[in-house]
């Protein structure tokens, strides 16, 4: 059977069933009756034996895990039913408590589908490897944390057990008829080295594999990717090449490549990411597997041309070194001062303007603000890279992050731009579902049938520092959600149909005051969204009334923070995502007497040196 | 270098051994070397010793790191030792000045390479560390918040006054329905590694079991609103390492660590949970915190609920006030 057909064949079958089955009822049984007809068919061709007699390069034949003596079993129960059920539910149908306002939803172990495997496309995991790493490193990206720490290797032996043997219901390992073992040899698969051709070469296969149809030219997850479900219904998004520490294979590893030959060899069971071990060799998936991984995110913004990967980008690509992963939390370390250092003359028109090189990017993290209703649970951007400039008179803020759409308002609404409450205008806080699908009936509201079918509202962007920063005794700000009663903010708001606007906040329930004296003087200077990714420059004056407008001074820490809506995912109003607070910290310009005192102490000291040598020269004339 | 750090709790008595150990065996050499007629040069062993301790064994072998001042205060007595060692008499201190003598007087070529090389290098040395402890920096402010404020006398949370004293958890009964914190805490996860259910067959130990009720039905209950509310920030093993906790500062308390809900009563925690971040008192930043005030979300008895739930899993009891 040609390898490449029976894939997609898969994977379509999968697709189909989906919206003629129920997952409970589409297991195994079907997909291997399918596959046997499959055989039959091309046997009775005379073209192949069966499906699995050609293995894909890479691959050997594994073998079959013992059943876990019952004991364990029971043992891992214990472990299960004090930390899993809450998400995964009692009968491991991925329906716990908490399972509706998680997104990525938690696994429903039922039907023996795992994402993160060694096996073939659609074989079962290998539970030593790769269910044992799953558990120890957590699922970045999810709420799936790592159990390392917590568990005992030995508790987190005795939990799969109990899962592999009590909640996969569907199939079992044990199945010597339809079960088989494919695991990939990665550890004896040679890598080939990352190299400027290798990156050229990984950025055409993936245009010539189709990846981008879902991960977008430039990787950002932003392909014709919004409706994409997976086996149960539920909204699915392609990875976002750009932040590795979010792959969910990336067993706290984020930069190693060989976790994205893994999942690119095998798939992702259960979601449209199929296998290509069938159809490309080895060195090809080394070739793509370098290119994704030098696309996430390191130290330097690395334009890459819509994909058109040139020997420049790919050399840029290969030079940048891997930013810092806090090991408590698998997200880039995070620096809480924003730097903005001075320029001359007029501030960037955009954002090829050389002069953002002067300056670091800093990542800032964003969270669903779940403070006050209507609560965020499910947030879809989780950071935003800054930069700023400044020259004598303005600022400049260079904010970019990847949202995988653009989102503009098409709908007129009823509420103003100002209004914060917007509860009696129907954007409510979600209850809790609790389905083991996404198109339940008997949760029409829940998150997960909502997901996709959210009213459009505009993408968002604001920031807000204390105004009168300057008269608050350390560490007093005013709160960071739009600030409180006696302690106002300067809110900054940009959306997605082209406002930028000036309000002040007094409090997280109180409705915004213009500020349109200084709306006047901001200026959009550029705002696009463009392969999955909005750049947005806005430049607002240093100074305006002292009284209303946060007066920006330089080489003080001025507190700043963030919001950002997602137009796509319902973010209006209060619903969004947020960031604790940072410093913004203008740069001064060195000053003079940075030169002067080390020159005036290098003059010193040469004349000390002089002062030796001549008296060391005197005494031994003196003694000669 | 992991491996060269000292383990913290040994730390004094295994440098002071180490450290005389290294002595010994550079004495040892030293000797040896002195008998076989190859002596170390005065001027190098002195520059090797405090090279030794100063630079490479204070640096890196010590952990937690000592701060440079420190270091700097042991680096000068280092050195008036080692003074005190090469002056030990008048032909040892001529020996030790002996090669700065030379390299002054510049009599080979060598001399005078080494010694035009250093007349140029030192005040160039010298203007880099100036201007680099000039350049002005900005980290982040250190900024001291109060974790566990002083809480008030009372609080009023749904139109109900709760003295923090006297109010008590109307969920933690045994199974004859009285308040008995003696029963909860003996159904609460075992204390070891894992901190699992003490028995997952005991309807009394196991949340989950179709025959709970009273106490650990109470427990199951508040887990679900955990895992509806407060997994987010806390962490699904409610160590504070949850999905967002790596976005806001200050960051989500570590219920498993032992100096948070274990430290406290109940009520503080019902407090706490009840009026969230906003209702800190200064000194601990409530204009910082994202902690809801979760009388906003949740029911009196949801909130009891949780916080039993909280210390179920944990393992720990609340502090009462005996």
């Amino acid at each position: 059977m040609n390898g490449n057909k029976s894939q997609t064949g898969l994977f379509e079958k999968r697709m189909v069933m989906n919206e003629t089955t129920t997952p409970a009822e589409y297991d195994r049984r079907g997909l291997g009756a399918w596959l046997l007809s499959c055989g039959l068919l091309i046997g009775g061709l005379g073209l192949a034996t069966t499906s699995h007699a050609e293995m894909a390069e890479g691959f050997a034949e594994g073998s079959r895990p013992a059943p876990p003596p019952a004991e364990q079993v029971e043992a891992g129960k214990r472990v299960y039913f004090t930390k899993c059920v809450w998400c995964h539910g009692v009968e491991g149908a991925g329906d716990g408590p908490g399972a509706d306002r998680l997104w990525p939803r938690p696994r429903n172990f039922n039907a023996g589908t795992f994402k993160i495997r060694h096996t073939a496309s659609g074989e079962l995991p290998l539970i030593d490897v790769d269910l044992f790493q799953t558990v120890t490193h957590g699922l970045p990206g999810s709420a799936m944390p790592s159990w390392e720490g917590i568990l005992t290797e030995d508790q987190r032996r005795d939990v799969l057990a109990f899962v592999t043997t009590e909640l996969v219901k569907d199939r079992s390992w044990q199945d010597t008829e339809f079960e088989e073992f494919h695991v990939l040899q990665l550890d004896q698969i040679q890598p080939v080295a990352p190299s400027v051709e290798s990156i050229k070469r990984g950025s055409e296969l993936v245009k010539e594999m189709k990846c981008i149809e879902c991960h977008g030219v430039e990787g950002r997850g932003d392909g014709n990717a919004f409706n994409l479900k997976d086996d149960w219904g539920f909204s699915i998004q392609p990875a976002d090449w750009h932040k590795c520490w979010n792959f969910r294979g990336s067993r706290q590893d984020a930069y190693n490549v060989k976790n994205i030959f893994r999942t690119f060899s095998t798939g992702v069971s259960g979601t449209p990411m199929p296998s290509f071990a069938d159809n490309t060799t080895v060195e090809d998936r080394w070739h793509i597997a370098n290119y994704v991984n030098h696309l996430c995110e390191r130290d330097v913004d690395v334009d890459i041309a819509g994909g058109d990967v040139t020997d420049e980008i790919a050399t840029a690509l290969l030079a940048a070194k891997p930013r810092g992963i806090d090991p408590l939390t698998d997200k880039p370390k995070v620096d809480f001062v924003v730097p903005s250092k001075f320029v001359e003359g007029e501030l960037p028109a955009d954002e090829h303007d050389e002069r953002w090189k002067l300056v670091d990017r800093r990542i800032v993290a964003m969270g669903g603000q779940i403070t006050h209703k209507p609560r965020n649970f499910v947030t879809r951007i989780d950071d935003v890279w800054v930069q700023s400039l400044y020259n004598e008179t303005h600022i400049s803020f260079m904010f970019r992050w990847d949202d995988r759409t653009n989102s503009v308002q098409e709908d007129s609404v009823d509420w103003e731009p100002y209004e914060v409450n917007l509860g009696d205008y129907g954007i409510e806080e979600q209850e809790p579902g609790g389905s083991k699908f996404a198109d339940d009936p008997e949760h029409p509201e829940s998150i997960a049938a909502k997901q996709t079918a959210y009213q459009v509202f505009n993408d968002g962007l604001a920031f807000q520092f204390p105004i009168k920063w300057q008269e608050l005794p350390a560490p007093r700000k005013p709160r960071y959600f739009w600030g409180d009663e006696g302690y106002p903010v300067d809110i900054t708001k940009w959306t997605a149909d082209g406002e930028l606007k000036a309000y002040q906040g007094e409090g997280w329930d109180m409705d915004f005051e213009d500020r349109d004296d200084f709306t006047e003087e901001l200026k959009m200077v550029k705002a696009e969204w463009k392969d999955g990714r909005w750049t947005v420059i806005v430049t607002r004056p240093l100074k305006g009334d002292y009284e209303e407008d946060a007066y920006i001074e330089l080489g003080k820490y001025i507190p700043i923070n963030f919001f950002v809506w997602d137009g796509h995912n319902g973010d209006v109003g209060r619903k969004m995502a947020v960031s604790a607070f940072y410093y913004l910290v203008l740069e001064p310009p060195i000053e003079k007497e940075t030169y002067i005192y080390p020159t005036i102490a290098a003059i010193g000291l040469v004349l000390v040196e002089g002062w030796i040598l001549t008296r060391r020269a005197n005494r031994r004339k003196g003694k000669v | 270098m992991t491996w060269l750090k000292l383990v913290e709790g040994y730390m004094p008595m295994q440098m002071i051994t180490e450290l005389a150990i290294c002595i010994l065996v550079f004495s040892i050499i030293n000797y040896s070397l002195k008998r076989a007629g190859m002596g170390l040069p005065k001027f190098w062993a002195g520059i090797f010793v405090w090279c030794f301790v100063n630079l490479f064994y204070l640096k890196y072998r010590i952990y937690p790191p000592i701060p440079f001042s420190v270091r700097a205060i042991y680096g000068t007595v280092a050195a008036c030792g080692i003074f005190m060692w090469v002056s030990g008499s008048q032909q040892e201190w001529e020996e030790f000045k002996r090669p700065i003598i030379n390299v002054l007087d510049a009599k080979t070529g060598l001399t005078k390479f080494v010694r035009t090389a250093l007349l140029i290098l030192l005040p160039i040395g010298l203007w880099g560390f100036a201007y680099n402890s000039f350049l002005p920096s900005f980290d982040e402010p250190i900024e001291l918040r109060t974790v566990h404020p002083a809480p008030p006398a009372t609080t009023k949370v749904h139109g109900k006054t709760y003295v923090l004293q006297t109010a008590a958890n109307p969920f933690r009964i045994n199974p004859e329905g009285k308040y008995d914190q003696a029963y909860s805490n003996a159904h609460i996860v075992s204390q070891d590694m894992g901190r699992l259910m003490k028995d997952v067959k005991n309807p009394e130990d196991n949340p989950w079991d179709p025959n709970a009720k009273g106490y650990i039905k109470h427990v199951r209950e508040g887990g679900e609103i955990f895992f509806q509310n407060c997994h987010f920030c806390h962490g699904d093993n409610l160590n504070g390492r949850g999905l967002w906790a790596f976005a806001f500062n200050p960051i989500p308390a570590n219920f498993t660590d032992a100096g948070t809900i274990a430290q406290l009563q109940e009520t503080f925690v019902f407090w706490r949970v009840a009026k969230g971040g906003i209702g800190l008192p200064g000194e601990g930043f409530p204009w910082a915190s994202v902690m809801p005030p979760w009388e906003q979300h949740l029911t009196v008895d949801e909130i009891w609920k949780v916080i039993m739930f909280e210390y179920w899993h944990t393992g720990y009891y609340p502090r009462t006030w005996e």
